[in-house]
């Protein structure tokens, strides 16, 4: 798999030198690991594949029928073969499209701040320039034990109109809030996700900062470069490929949105009920399944995409 | 009926005796475990709701029986989750036997089989209720089960603060606006009623107005949600919405209730079965409410509905022999419905539980008032001609969507009418109904 | 967080992740020659005294005010569930007024006939068992994949990362129909089969094999004549414990915040995990579970994970690098 920036590969490019001169030997030996490796890879195998390959497979066979009535509708429907027509209604759905490009600028504006904003509490934690750096750090990383759907419960709470302690807090020094309104509904939830995730985040780019040899920081500190410019030019390029890890799985963090606005609903009663993709989705599980695997088929192919395109801009930037 | 106590009491003796032959019988002669197990132990039969009053229900529909014996569990609300339950579990074959099924829900149940014909089982129990309400689980001559309540509306308002702002109370809509600006005017922090976000609440103001959402004819579906006697409506309650008469707090939301209890909002129009909500949900409100009829529109005696909620016999259920017969229990029996009735506020379908001595008995709540004698005159005038939909799901939640837009003005009850009018007909042309 | 961390990968992902990252030799540059055990020490011991007291204050000023926001929250929900029954929306929402959190807790553990306790057996069952079977069997699989160079190792690797990259939901949904058409759905095992799979863990398990099991010692096993999963589970499994400890956590906490796949699953009230229970009693219609009783249950709900957090905090900071330092 060449997507990972930081994959392992320890055996990658022996076996393919090994791939090119088929010889008795080798095959025997590669026979041998067959024999090896099996009974330790079976369950997993076994499980991947009912778990994972044949929902997929499944989704994408279902997604080429749609649901058949005839009439009223009042006998049970006959699914029939229709090809690409679920695609073809997705894809001019304004609903679903809009469900897309609602979680596509959740993703564009909260996941540059909430990285940014790891990052940098990590290099301040790292930097130990204040005491109590483990508390901090436990602190941070408080939120993510917590569920998305008791989040978004305590913070529905919080956002409420009219009961919140925040919203009567800030009426009573006369600043009139509004968390559940269309415009600011991104916005809380963005704030939900950043509250949740930041300190998780933090927690990956420190440990990887805290990797960094010692002699490079002093080479930089010995050529009279500052702490911060050390930071910035030392450091961050050092721990470059975790960000891009947390920034990709943000990403696909953010596409699978779904369990803090299905809490916030309770307060926010114009958060629609497709207001995500896989809100949309599930939306018309049990009335039309085939147009629910469409949409789900959809969001993978575009999450993939995304993913890949991703990696595709990091690399080229790489300066090694 | 009458017989009930006496009866709970045989019953528990009985239950408890076939208990210990069940026991004693699987000692001696249990390798013949077929025929042992149908004569000893009980029918059991799982029954998925979220009413107040159903659990009292079943515990007292246990205490009369010994054959058959109910295992009530709550679940949420139908259009919270509640459906989508029964459904999945339909899919899976391990669905409960009855389950609470809106009537607005039912068309969708029946178009997805997801109901069982029990009409085989239930003949001679149609003459137990009036015509409307057996009409919302019969379809042609199949009956997928009994109707428990129905969701006849009225005018529940603060007789208190009615009294204190000099309000009389509205008895038709252009009264009850102007009744809404009085106190609007007089004190901006107050509203008359509020909007409601959820599309069920909001169907029965179309019910009343004739404003049809649905319509089956030769064989064809015509959706006309967006018609103009619809429009009428909403324009009638969106003109509130922008004069401030209203509020909007989300329905079902704790904002609302805290608002029902400061008397922040005065009066909801909604159905019977309002009741019971409010008087959970206001408590320390009680004794200062009251119930009036439905405020009307010119020219016409209509009343609308919302709600009911009959309990189905469920597809794959294995005994629907025994769970008919319990449904027809439940919602004729007094045993049964008088905790329903004095929980929930639920106003009996049937004949007999119309009857009742508790449904002339004064409420608490309401300072005593017999509300139920409300509800039985204005019964009558429910507005006969209403048909729901087969894509009720979308439908429904297409229109909450859009009600909920209209608080934060970032859309009107047109705008909501509409989005709902669109996405229920592609849904229906998407699977294929006949469509006018 | 459970639709981000909904699918056991991608909980996973993180942590784990960068600490590979750092951990393979010649790390993206990193200066291999640098990487000694005393690293793990923080990359520039710099005592407290190098910079201004300015600037200090700048700095403990901008973390407090994060960690304010960190736990505003919590300490709202830690506020509530002491609150008596009906007044949790009245009053200061951020002070104590009367505390009642023991009546919160008996109406808590009674309410429904006691569901409550039943759903916290049943997340623990969930979490502690798929979790328990995933770290194996995810072990197992990255040990193959990382010892035995058998043909076509790098395509099965391949597909089980992409797996990572897909979100579970979309798994969840032909899980759902599957699960419908065989009768698994709305039985324990709906939930627990989908919790077992791991394909992070398997990601994680194979680099870690790969650097923690030395192949001299595999062979030394074969040379005294062990069999292949004897070596593996008398010698290779002490190695790899640390990384195990790692894809167990991950993998408990990503099932523990699930949502989602249980709630899709289970129709059952007797089988949901606390994550499904508490928000279906929060949209009962009519509230019969009080607001204040939702709250505490939030509150209960939360604690084991944070206990195990805490617990293990140093293990969090520190141990997570151990797997790397060989």
């Amino acid at each position: 798999m060449t997507v990972l920036p930081i994959g392992g590969g320890t055996g990658g490019a022996r076996g393919a030198a090994r791939r090119q001169r088929p010889d008795p030997a080798v095959r025997r030996a590669s026979r041998t690991a067959v024999r090896r490796a099996l009974p330790f890879a079976t369950p997993f195998l076994i499980l991947f594949l009912a778990i994972y390959v044949i929902p997929i497979c499944y989704s994408v066979y279902q997604s080429l029928f749609t649901v058949n009535r005839s009439g009223l509708g009042l006998t049970a429907s006959e699914p029939k073969f229709t090809g690409l027509t679920n695609y073809a209604r997705a894809l001019n759905d304004p609903a679903f499209l809009g469900s897309l490009r609602r979680v596509l600028f959740i993703g564009a504006v909260q996941v540059p701040v909430m990285l940014l904003t790891a990052l940098a509490l990590a290099l301040l934690i790292d930097a130990k320039v204040a005491p109590g750096t483990k508390i901090y750090r436990i602190i941070y990383f408080l939120p993510y034990a917590l569920p998305g759907v008791i989040a978004g419960l305590m913070w529905s709470f919080l956002y409420a109109p009219t009961l919140s302690p925040v919203v009567r807090g800030l009426e009573a020094i006369g600043v009139d809030a509004t968390f559940t309104s269309d415009a600011a509904l991104p916005y809380s939830i963005m704030n939900i996700l950043t509250w949740a995730w930041t300190g998780y985040n933090m927690i990956i780019i420190y440990s990887s900062l805290q990797s960094i040899p010692h002699d490079v920081v002093e080479a930089a500190a010995l050529d009279g470069a500052s702490k911060w410019k050390t930071a910035w030019s030392v450091k961050v390029p050092m721990v470059r490929p975790a960000i891009i890890l947390t920034a990709v799985f943000s990403i696909i963090g953010t596409a699978q949105l779904y369990n803090e606005p299905v809490t916030m609903k309770a307060v926010a009663p114009n958060l629609s009920s497709d207001y995500t993709p896989i809100m949309s989705a599930l939306k018309t599980l049990t009335s039309n399944y085939p147009y629910a695997a469409t949409k789900a088929v959809l969001l993978a192919v575009l999450i993939g995409l995304c993913s890949a395109v991703f990696f595709r801009l990091t690399r080229q930037r790489e300066p090694v | 009926m009458r017989f009930t106590r006496k009866a709970a009491a045989i019953a528990a003796g009985a239950t408890a005796l076939a208990l210990c032959l069940a026991a004693c019988g699987s000692g001696g002669k249990g390798t013949k475990g077929g025929a042992t197990t149908k004569n000893g132990t009980p029918v059991s039969i799982v029954w998925w709701g979220w009413a107040p009053g159903y659990e009292e229900a079943a515990a007292a529909f246990n205490a009369a029986h010994t054959d058959v014996q109910l295992k009530f569990e709550t679940i949420s609300a139908g259009t919270q989750g509640g459906y989508d339950k029964m459904l999945t579990a339909v899919k899976a074959g391990n669905a409960p036997c009855l389950g609470q099924v809106g009537a607005e829900t039912f068309t969708s149940f029946v178009a997805q089989g997801a109901l069982e014909d029990v009409s085989e089982h239930l003949s001679g129990a149609a003459d137990k209720f009036p015509e409307a309400a057996w009409k919302t689980v019969s379809l042609d001559k199949a009956i997928f089960g009994v109707p428990v309540d129905s969701g006849t509306m009225g005018l529940f308002y603060r007789a208190d603060l009615f009294q204190q702002h000099g309000l009389a109370v509205p008895t038709t809509w252009d009264e009850f606006k102007a009744a809404g600006k009085k106190l609007h005017e007089a004190d901006p922090t107050k509203y008359i009623a509020n909007l409601p976000t959820d599309a069920y609440n909001y169907s029965g103001y179309a019910w009343q107005a004739g404003a049809a959402w649905f319509s089956a004819a030769d064989d064809a579906w015509s959706v006309t949600i967006d018609s103009a006697e619809n429009t009428k409506v909403a324009d009638f309650w969106q003109s509130m919405v922008d004069e401030g008469i209203v509020s909007t707090f989300p329905s079902w939301d704790a904002a609302l209730n805290a608002a029902w209890s400061d008397g922040t909002v005065l009066s909801e129009v909604g159905a019977v079965w309002t009741a019971g909500i409010l008087e959970s949900e206001a408590k320390a409100s009680s004794g200062k409410w009251a119930v009036a009829p439905m405020p009307r529109w010119p020219g016409s005696d209509a009343v609308g509905n919302v709600g009911g909620s009959p309990n189905a016999v469920l597809k794959g259920c294995k005994n629907p022999k025994e769970a008919a017969a319990a449904a027809l229990w439940l919602s004729t029996e007094s045993a049964s419905l008088e905790p329903m009735i004095a929980k929930g506020g639920l106003y009996p379908a049937s004949t007999a539980g119309q009857a009742l001595p508790i449904m002339k008995q004064g409420r608490e709540f309401f300072g005593g008032q017999a509300i139920f004698e409300v509800f039985a005159q204005e019964s009558a005038h429910v507005n006969p001609a209403w048909q729901w939909g087969p894509v009720m799901t979308v439908t429904s939640s297409a229109l909450s969507d859009g009600l909920g837009k209209v608080g934060l003005k970032s859309g009107t009850i047109a705008d909501a009418l509409k989005g709902a009018q669109t996405k229920t007909v592609e849904e229906i042309e998407a699977q294929g109904y006949a469509l006018k | 967080m459970t639709a981000r961390g909904a699918r056991p990968g991608a909980g996973s992902g993180g942590v784990s992740g960068s600490d590979l990252s750092t951990s393979r030799p010649g790390g993206r540059g990193a200066n291999s020659s640098g990487r000694g055990p005393g690293r793990a020490m923080g990359s520039d011991g710099s005592p407290l005294g190098r910079v201004g007291p300015a600037s200090r204050a700048l700095v403990m000023f901008v973390m407090t005010l994060f960690a304010i926001y960190c736990l505003a929250p919590v300490w709202w929900l830690m506020v509530g569930a002491t609150k008596p029954a009906g007044t949790l929306f009245t009053g200061n929402g951020f002070w104590f007024t009367d505390i009642s959190l023991i009546e919160n807790l008996q109406t808590l553990f009674a309410a429904q006939n006691g569901v409550f306790l039943a759903w916290l057996r049943n997340s623990l069952a969930y979490a502690v068992g798929g979790a328990l079977v995933s770290t194996l069997i995810s072990v197992m699989m990255g040990y193959a994949l990382a010892k035995y160079p058998f043909p076509g190792r790098r395509a099965v690797f391949g597909v089980v990362l992409a797996a990572v990259f897909i979100p579970a939901p979309i798994f969840a949904i032909p899980l759902y129909l599957m699960f419908s058409g065989t009768g698994i759905i709305n039985t324990f095992w709906s939930v627990f089969i989908p919790c077992t799979v791991s394909p992070f863990g398997v990601y994680l398990a194979r680099i870690y094999a790969a650097e923690s099991v030395p192949d001299e010692v595999i062979e030394a096993g074969r040379i005294d004549g062990a069999r292949e999963l004897r070596i593996f589970f008398q010698v290779a499994i002490k190695m790899m414990a640390p990384a195990m400890l790692t894809i167990f956590l991950f993998q408990f906490v990503a099932i523990w915040t699930n949502y989602l796949l249980p709630s899709l699953m289970l129709s059952n009230a007797r089988l949901q995990p606390v994550t499904v229970g508490l928000i279906a009693w929060q949209q009962l219609r009519g509230n019969p579970i009080g607001y204040s009783t939702v709250v505490t249950g939030a509150l209960v709900s939360v604690a084991p994970i944070v206990i195990l957090f805490l617990s293990l905090q140093n293990f969090w900071s520190k141990g997570l690098a151990a797997g790397a330092i060989k």
